[in-house]
């Protein structure tokens, strides 16, 4: 008789898989990016590193910043944590929280992490970080509609929008993984988390300027801890983004069948090989192309929403 | 047995995929800002619809579409985008961005348009022997959609490649609704273009000649 988890075991695991590799992803991009510049770059562990020496550090406050400032990325952290619960990250099959909320209720939670985040950096009164959190709010708000309509895609494959039933369903067979309206979905959403994870062509990860930046300003008031806790979390949405693509639209294999320890353990080295796997893409994308100037990031929107739509339109008429 | 079960939805979803990314490509015609990627989406969509013609002819084992198929990888994949390119090349100016509205609004605008063709057209209680159900839909909403790009830019090399490529939707239509359709009646369809090509290209040229530009958005001025 093989040696089980118990439900919650693994449920925490799929946090604690998230928590604790998600910096790795992280640093596996940003060394993979370097070396596809010529560059030497990055040690792999480099993340780590850095959140180490960002905790050591002290906490310097803005003098107008009240309490919020220094909630935001606590609130922040403790949402992403939540977010593993409900999609699959190493089981294939629903662990007993995985019912508390579909993939809306997962969009909710990131929506409100990233609304904690924005409120944190309008706190300060530091042009640049409100400058910031405006535009994330701006541009998070215009992505909107394409998350819902591939949900609505979703829910009108599966007949529900869980997250689960959508991974068994690409599971299922490869023919309806390769029908047009799952396929147009995919690609929306993988414009969506080139959206969401801050990637060219909406803005450059590494970059310096502050006019440039949407996300990244956002977090340029933090200093010591809370803007290691900001980083974190920013690697934790990151690979959050990674499973839903991967384990839930386009790759839902390798998952434990059961909880078995040996299968459970076994998924998180192919979890996190299928999520640097599309991390290399991501590298790619970020090298071939130049990112958009900041108002012409609406035509990327309306080029996610337009996909996401036709998906939606694909499957009511009969092609899903 | 299992390909005899899976080959009808392998067709349907292939067809599916092809129709789509002709009224996707028609999509990024609008989008695209110069007109020599214009025209080279439009070689390329006129690529899609014969692959989607040869499809239907494996299909059904249509003899006379392949002739169709064959006819249109020369006309539209090769001479029709190297006539206008070629016309571009005399004219020496090349236009950037004659879009009437930015983009987004544009595509926005398009897309309800193709939404309307979408529902109007695609619930009509017809049922076609070639194609899967949503060919029509997707057809029409293409035509459209191409009807918008004549509208909404404002270039004369823009319209001509957006006329074209309202032909590949009429073409795609065809394929829905008469792919039985005689080879002579076929042909006369593709010489109907052939026609409009050498009027365009008078249009074009002469256009250049008494406006030293590619733009329509002079026509409203007075001359004198």
């Amino acid at each position: 008789m093989a040696v089980e988890f118990a439900p919650a075991e693994s449920q925490a695991l799929q946090v604690l898989t998230i928590v604790a590799l998600a910096p790795l992803v992280s640093g596996f991009i940003a060394h993979v990016e370097a070396r596809l510049q010529g560059r030497r770059g990055p040690r792999v562990l480099q993340v780590y590193y850095d959140l180490a020496k960002l905790f050591s550090k002290e906490t310097l406050v803005p003098e107008d910043a009240g309490w919020v400032f220094v909630a935001g990325p606590i609130f922040a952290f403790a949402c992403y944590l939540l977010v593993p619960l409900l999609i699959p990250v190493l089981t294939n099959f629903p662990l007993p929280l995985g019912y508390m909320g579909d993939i809306m209720g997962g969009g909710f939670i990131l929506g409100l992490a990233g609304f904690s985040v924005a409120l944190a950096a309008a706190e300060t009164n530091a042009p640049y970080a409100q400058l910031g959190s405006s535009r994330a709010m701006t541009f998070g708000a215009l992505i909107e509609p394409s998350i819902l309509f591939v949900t609505f895609t979703v829910a009108i494959i599966t007949g529900t929008d869980l997250p689960y039933f959508q991974a068994a369903a690409s599971r299922a067979s490869v023919a309806a993984a390769l029908r047009p309206a799952h396929l147009l979905a995919v690609l929306a959403f993988f414009l969506v988390v080139l959206n969401d994870t801050g990637r060219i062509p909406v803005e450059s990860p590494a970059s310096t300027t502050e006019l440039g930046m949407i996300d990244e300003g956002r977090t340029l008031e933090h200093s010591g801890p809370l803007f290691a806790v900001l980083r974190w979390a920013s690697s934790m949405k990151q690979l959050i983004l990674y499973v839903i693509l991967i384990n839930v639209f386009t790759a839902p294999w390798g998952l434990a069948g059961s909880e078995r320890i040996g299968s459970v353990l076994l998924a998180i080295p192919i979890f996190i090989g299928k999520a640097m796997a599309v991390g290399v893409i991501f590298a790619v994308i970020d090298n071939s192309f130049s990112k958009l100037r900041l108002f012409k990031i609406t035509e990327f929107m309306a080029a996610a929403f337009l996909i996401a739509m036709l998906a939606v339109l694909v499957s009511i008429l009969g092609g899903g | 047995m299992l390909a005899a079960v899976t080959a009808p939805t392998t067709f349907r979803d292939g067809a599916d995929a092809l129709t789509l990314l002709v009224l996707l490509t028609e999509f990024a015609m609008l989008r695209s800002s110069l007109s020599r990627s214009q025209v080279r989406l439009y070689a390329f969509q006129s690529l899609v619809v014969t692959a989607l013609a040869a499809l239907v002819a494996a299909r059904h084992g249509l003899g006379d579409l392949y002739v169709i198929a064959g006819l249109t990888l020369v006309l539209k994949v090769v001479l029709v985008p190297w006539i206008i390119l070629r016309v571009l090349r005399d004219a020496g100016t090349e236009l950037a961005g004659s879009h009437r509205l930015g983009v987004a609004t544009m595509v926005l605008i398009a897309l309800a348009v193709s939404i309307f063709g979408f529902f109007t057209i695609g619930s009509m209680p017809f049922h076609s022997s070639s194609l899967p159900r949503p060919a029509l839909g997707l057809s029409v909403a293409e035509i459209l959609v191409a009807f918008m790009i004549v509208v909404l830019r404002a270039d004369v090399v823009s319209q001509a490649a957006g006329f074209f490529s309202l032909e590949n939707g009429v073409s795609v239509t065809s394929l829905v609704v008469a792919s039985g359709l005689p080879l002579v009646v076929e042909t006369a369809f593709l010489f109907d273009l052939v026609v409009a090509v050498v009027v365009f290209g008078i249009l074009m040229r002469v256009h250049h000649r008494r406006t030293d530009t590619l733009s329509t958005g002079v026509l409203d001025r007075l001359r004198g």
